[in-house]
């Protein structure tokens, strides 16, 4: 996790988790306060300092005795001075709510069915480990573990791909991430084909080989873009009235601006790389998503819902 | 002016009341111990000042007790203390490696959104207690929750504190009304956000995405529902969707061929929710056919008709 600057408030939970830490096991240095909590040094610093200015000013007593000769050498030491405090308090509810949705997500990831791990810390955290609805994915699973294989041992992977617009192409890919959003699974990786850190979604992945060659060199020195929308070089503004319960269309795509109420409906543009591909993510909502602009766009879901109820009619 | 931070005024305020005697301590006691209550220019600032902080140690977990010895006695008099086993932790408490990994995934999932803080440092706390190895074979893996539902933020806080809500629902056919219920729990079920509360007797499930008003707080609490309750009705709602069963067939070699497993080109899906699952076959077009269930088919038609309506 990239370290984080913190509030007057997170330093102060730093402050006690740091009295927590030193008095279980010891001195330990500023450097390895941070690699722990994953703060930068200079909160850990400040944690500290917290600490050794702590008193209480009518009993006159020093709640912590700070080694400054240690600290100036780069180690945390203190013993307790009046005080009784041993450490943070318990997780708080918004702590164990968090950590308890974000293990209901991970719960909910193929990779981790039947994770004895996962079912025991949700047991802790309140959840419980409620039982999973079945689902028919073994070809994902198979991909996740092929992908996850190729993680861990640094080699790349050989696929063939539909794009959205059903174009097929095969290509060499050094695997760098494997990303789990809203309910996609995607390939973050170095694709050989378009000299890119590219976004493959896993079930438009029609094959997948892992193969012996190890990962390139710049793959090894890419960065892995935080989103895994791509970037076009003809991008389409579309403008979209959304009713409330679709609005998680504005958080699948890039978008302009945050979309503004409008009545009881949501209205923002969102950006698309072609055209053609946009109908599909419409028609899901069957008419809870309307396209106001560009007729071209509108045109094109009309076509494609027309298309789709003829062949359903036969 | 106050001569600490606030993370060291809030340090000092903790030791205080941690080493207070049992009957507390009053609010002149607190002003007089504390640093960072030293020279605040007015007494209201100071008032201010100390009910950020109790609000900010409530954030954290940490309850302050109000204790008052006298019904009478006015709010002046009344004294402060830290509320017993806040600061005590659960002996059996002990995380492996490997859980650690796994809780720091959990953690990262919110990637920075609004819970992402409350995660790091709950995660924090755990370490503070000597669990300190994390096992990050897992690192390569890079789950993000999304959670942007306004809904979301409002409902948790109301489970944490069990208040009763209120908010508008509107059911697929349209309906709407106003619910007012006891927030239980947050699942996330095949991608979807679900709230599990009681409304009336009753423990229900309810789509996160069909709420299409504020999640409002009525300012009444509700007692605890006992976890068997609780348990049943997840149990239930699993079952019912074991129970209920989509057939459809794939055009060969289609997208929706591979989407649904590669395999066949006839499918057999469990799902919760038929408007959720008639939105999923919708995105395929004319490459997948409903076989069953009738009403299933039946949505997927009326909401091409709606498309074609709405885009005239």
């Amino acid at each position: 996790m990239p370290k984080q600057e913190l509030d007057g408030v997170a330093q102060f939970d730093l402050a006690l988790q740091i009295v927590g830490l030193i008095l279980a096991e010891g001195d330990k240095t500023v450097a390895e306060l941070s690699e722990i909590f994953e703060v930068s040094e200079k909160a850990i610093l400040r944690a500290v300092n917290a600490i050794a200015q702590s008193e209480d000013l009518t009993r006159c007593e020093t709640h912590f005795y700070l080694n400054d000769d240690a600290l100036a050498d780069g180690y945390v030491s203190f013993s307790s001075g009046s005080s009784t405090l041993a450490g943070p308090p318990k997780l708080s509810n918004r702590q164990s709510s968090a950590l308890a949705i974000g293990l209901e997500y991970l719960a909910a990831m193929p990779q981790f069915a039947g994770n004895t791990d996962i079912a025991a810390l949700r047991e802790l955290f309140t959840t419980g480990d409620a039982p999973a609805v079945k689902l028919p994915e073994s070809r994902l699973v198979r991909q996740i573990q092929a992908i996850q294989e190729a993680l861990e041992t640094e080699t790349a992977l050989e696929c063939e791909y539909q794009n959205q617009l059903g174009e097929r192409s095969s290509r060499v890919v050094d695997p760098l991430r494997l990303d789990f959003l809203g309910r996609h699974h995607y390939l973050r990786g170095y694709c050989h084909l378009t000299a890119q850190v590219r976004s493959f979604r896993l079930d438009r992945i029609l094959k997948l080989e892992r193969l012996q060659q190890p990962i390139s060199e710049v793959a090894r020195n890419s960065a892995v873009p935080e989103e895994v929308f791509g970037q076009s070089d003809q991008e389409h503004l579309v403008q979209l009235e959304v009713q409330p319960e679709a609005a998680e269309i504005f958080w699948n795509f890039p978008t302009v601006n945050e979309p503004k109420l409008s009545g009881d409906k949501l209205v923002g543009e969102i950006r698309i790389g072609q055209l053609e591909s946009l109908p599909r993510h419409i028609v899901r909502y069957g008419g809870m998503v309307k396209v106001l602009a560009p007729a071209e766009a509108k045109e094109l879901v009309r076509a494609f819902a027309i298309k789709t109820r003829e062949a359903k009619v036969g | 002016m106050a001569s600490q931070s606030p993370a060291e005024r809030l340090f000092t305020l903790t030791c205080c009341l941690l080493a207070a005697p049992v009957v507390g301590l009053s609010k002149q006691d607190i002003f007089a111990s504390v640093m960072g209550y030293q020279g605040v220019e007015s007494t209201d600032a100071l008032e201010k000042l100390f009910d950020r902080d109790k609000k900010a140690l409530r954030s954290l977990g940490v309850q302050l007790e109000v204790v008052s010895f006298d019904a009478f006695e006015d709010a002046e008099n009344q004294r402060y203390r830290l509320a017993k086993g806040d600061f005590t932790w659960p002996k059996e408490l002990q995380l492996t490696p490997a859980q650690l990994g796994i809780l720091e995934l959990a953690g990262r999932a919110w990637n920075n959104q609004q819970f992402a803080q409350s995660a790091r440092s709950g995660i924090g706390r755990l370490k503070s207690r000597g669990m300190v190895e994390v096992d990050r074979q897992l690192s390569f893996i890079a789950p993000r929750i999304l959670a942007r539902h306004a809904a979301i933020e409002p409902l948790t806080t109301a489970i944490e504190n069990q208040e009763m809500v209120i908010f508008e629902y509107r059911k697929p056919d349209g309906s709407r009304r106003l619910r007012e219920l006891a927030p239980l729990k947050l699942r996330l079920i095949q991608g979807e956000w679900v709230l599990l509360a009681k409304e009336a007797s009753e423990i229900k499930n309810f789509l996160v995405r069909r709420i299409i008003s504020k999640v409002k707080n009525t300012g009444a609490g509700f007692a605890a529902v006992a976890k068997e309750e609780i348990d049943a009705a997840e149990a239930d709602l699993i079952d019912f969707t074991n129970s209920q069963v989509a057939r459809l067939t794939t055009a060969a070699d289609s997208e929706a061929f591979w989407h649904f497993g590669g395999e066949s080109t006839e499918v057999e899906l469990n799902y919760m929710d038929e408007a959720l699952l008639a939105e999923d076959l919708l995105e395929f077009g004319s490459e997948v056919t409903v076989i069953s269930p009738a009403s299933l088919a039946k949505r997927i038609e009326q909401a091409l008709e709606q498309v074609v309506i709405s885009h005239a």
